[in-house]
């Protein structure tokens, strides 16, 4: 049997509190074994124990389940971890300062331990030390007889499980059917990006809490408290959704999304507590190892980078076409969000020449002798090819309606409602034109009023 | 070097060049090289033979130019023009169409101008398979770049960077050498002053009778001297391209033989002459 006993850092007093950081705690550890205990919870120095016997060829052998446990739970705030083949013993060795319950054959280490690291053992100490006893060892030395008729029958029985003489048994820690978690904070933050210190943990706890249902989150909401010295008009405090495309439970992706987003959030006033809570939830497929080496994929999925860009620059800056049936260039090709669904189905290919960079807005062109200028004199080779229709196509766009109102010479701002409904009807001969400088151009000629063309550039074949 | 050799040869041991029967490769190494010697030798006039895999550039002139015959994978290529949005697509899309094959994804950042997928298409290009990071400030860039390159997700990343510093491409650089696909820097012709960490680096222009001019400023190689032409027609323009036009440097240069004639004879008896070609 191969048991842990992780010794938590500074819990609270309030006992509801204190239970739900242990509940906390419990839950990452429910990620490794169902066989989680928590043990006096409620008295001078609680601890939950694991037993992951069973779980070593899961995660790829002791040593590396070993290291994961030792990294994470530093994380988590966990002051010491130890380990041994009985729980108690483990819980001993841990209050003791060791780590390795391993070292020595367990009965010899034990021997050597103090009574205060039993709590049973420890009740009796004032009468023990008048025994002259000092250790587990010197205790256990004493005649049972005689220890069960002095002593209450929990100290005989509590020192047989810790040497492995009699079984244990605990109530298992049960997995939460949903996921909140709360953390006080060590001293007030008023950065929002230094509150990341403190959602790591609970980011941690989440995945474990995922991995044990064996789920990936969706969206999970950060919130935090202001604390009690706050002024009025600074409210409770605020909260965060943070959103992935696929379902994940990679702690360092959730954790480089909350930071994108923190990064953006200003705090009202000091904040004293988090709480994390898993909103959207989907069961995830468990990828199988192969057996053959494979090529190996390093790095993250693209989904995942454009998602963490995303949340830097903005989701409108991270784009992916979608073709649209129009014959107009400007409303040919739409662009969406990345993370947004793919439309099924897929339109008919536009057989006509179309340039590969277009710009915003058409630009007008000076012209000479009647022939466009765009960094030098233009030479035109192929086209006109018209492009004419859209008056289908209704929109009362404040953009519309200012070009509208220009060209009625209008230049009062009217408002976006206010603007009358127009279409975006456009009547324009397309060519093909070369500039030694410029490259290969788009440009097209369009009529103005008063009998006047006018030539534009839309863009290039770059 | 091989004529003072034969010289040597000639005057000192005359049967000696007959045993060593000279061609080829024994007439430039005196002594005779075993298979795998030889294999081993980089000599200074051929190309760097390159670590990492590359990708074919769908031109075969600036194939054979390249170490490794192909943008590099696993590091950077920098494409300096003039000005930007000119040739880009002209000049990767033959290798874009094969990352687009492989079904991998093509991520542009920040392009000067819009990318129209219709004409992407002409050129082969899906656009399931292409992002554009619409990223505007110098830092935005070059962090999302970073960040792409990092994660080694895309199968072909462009970046326009017109504003970035030496220390920064070369923070680039390191980073790309664990990332698969080839890395490619859109960048301004001003920056062929500065030094670069950039294993290859070319200038492009473009050429007006459907070719690109394409110099490398940078291989790992002998230096590369004069210019190659690569004939490129945007995607869809073939169809619509009659003989005349297959040369509009002719049809330019007319014109301007035409305005020329027209601004100088004016005055003089040379304007009627002028005239008719206008009309015609």
């Amino acid at each position: 049997m191969l048991w842990a006993a992780l010794l938590p850092d500074s819990l609270p007093d309030d006992p509801q509190r204190r239970t739900e950081a242990l509940d906390g705690l419990a839950t990452w550890c429910l990620q490794f074994t169902p066989r989680v205990a928590v043990l006096e919870a409620l008295l001078q120095c609680p601890a939950v124990v694991m037993e992951m016997e069973q779980s070593l060829r899961l995660f790829g052998g002791k040593r590396r389940l070993v290291e994961r446990v030792r990294e994470e739970s530093r994380d988590l705030g966990v002051r010491q971890l130890s380990w041994a083949p009985t729980s108690l013993a483990a819980l001993a060795v841990a209050r003791a300062g060791l780590s390795n319950g391993f070292a020595k054959p367990l009965a010899q280490l034990l021997d050597a331990l103090p009574l205060e690291t039993l709590t049973q053992v420890a009740t009796h100490q004032a009468t023990l030390a008048r025994l002259g006893c000092r250790t587990l060892g010197q205790v256990r030395a004493l005649p049972r007889g005689g220890l069960s008729r002095r002593f209450d029958s929990q100290l005989l029985a509590t020192l047989d499980q810790v040497y492995g003489l009699r079984p244990e048994t605990y109530p298992w820690a049960q997995l939460p059917e949903t996921f909140h978690a709360k953390l006080e904070l060590m001293a007030r933050v008023e950065h929002a990006p230094a509150i990341l210190f403190g959602a790591r943990r609970l980011v941690l706890q989440m995945a474990g809490w995922l991995m044990a249902r064996r789920s990936g989150v969706t969206a999970f909401t950060l919130r935090w408290c202001h604390d009690a010295m706050r002024s009025k008009s600074a409210g409770d405090g605020g909260e965060l959704t943070v959103r992935t495309a696929q379902a994940t439970r990679d702690t360092e992706h959730l954790i480089r999304l909350l930071a994108e987003h923190l990064d953006k959030v200003e705090l009202l006033a000091p904040v004293g507590d988090l709480e994390l809570l898993a909103t959207e939830v989907q069961s995830l497929e468990e990828k199988s190892f192969s057996m053959l080496p494979e090529a190996r994929q390093s790095g993250e999925s693209l989904a995942l980078v454009l998602e963490r860009i995303a949340a830097r620059l903005g989701p409108d800056r991270v784009l992916r076409p979608v073709i649209l049936e129009d014959h107009r260039m400007e409303w040919m090709c739409r662009w969406r969000p990345a993370p947004e669904p793919a439309p099924r189905a897929r339109s008919c290919m536009v057989e006509v020449p179309q340039p590969t960079f277009i710009l915003a807005k058409p630009l007008r062109l000076a012209t000479q002798n009647n022939r466009p200028l765009y960094q030098g004199v233009l030479q035109l080779l192929a086209g006109p090819h018209r492009v004419e229709g859209g008056w289908w196509d209704r929109t009362t766009q404040s953009e519309e309606g200012e070009r509208v109102g220009e060209g009625k010479g209008k230049g009062e701002g009217a408002p976006a409602p206010a603007s009358p409904e127009t279409t975006r009807h456009s009547a324009r001969d397309y060519w093909v034109a070369v500039s030694e400088h410029a490259g290969v151009l788009w440009i097209f000629q369009m009529r103005l009023a008063k009998e006047e063309t006018a030539w534009f550039l839309h863009g290039t074949f770059a | 070097m091989a004529i003072s050799l034969l010289w040597a040869d000639g005057e000192n041991t005359p049967p000696v060049p007959q045993s060593f029967t000279p061609s080829g490769v024994a007439q430039r190494w005196p002594v005779g090289l075993p298979h795998a010697v030889e294999a081993a030798i980089w000599r200074g006039d051929a190309l760097g033979s390159p670590v990492a895999s590359t990708l074919g550039t769908g031109f075969e002139a600036l194939d054979a130019e390249l170490p490794g015959n192909g943008w590099p994978c696993q590091s950077l290529t920098e494409v300096l023009q003039v000005q930007p949005s000119v040739l880009e697509w002209r000049l990767l899309a033959p290798a874009m169409r094969v990352v687009v094959a492989q079904g991998k994804q093509i991520v542009v950042v920040g392009p000067p101008k819009a990318p129209h997928l219709p004409g992407l298409r002409h050129l082969g290009l899906d656009e399931r398979q292409l992002v554009w990071v619409n990223a505007d400030k110098p830092v935005e860039r070059l962090w999302a770049t970073e960040q792409l390159i990092r994660a080694n997700a895309a199968g072909m990343l462009v970046s326009w960077l017109p504003q970035a510093r030496q220390e920064q491409i070369r923070r680039l650089q390191v980073c790309a050498q664990s990332c698969d696909g080839p890395v490619i820097l859109c960048r301004p012709e001003s920056a062929a002053h500065e030094a670069s960490a950039a294993p290859l680096r070319l200038q492009a222009r473009l050429g007006v009778d459907w070719e690109l001019h394409v110099h490398l400023l940078k291989r790992k190689g002998p230096p590369h001297e004069g210019e190659l032409r690569l004939p490129s027609i945007p995607g869809g323009l073939e169809t619509v391209l009659t003989p005349r036009l297959r040369y509009p440097s002719r049809l330019i240069a007319a014109r301007q033989c035409r305005e020329l004639s027209h601004a100088v004879g004016s005055p003089s008896s040379r304007q009627p002459s002028g005239r008719p070609a206008a009309a015609h």
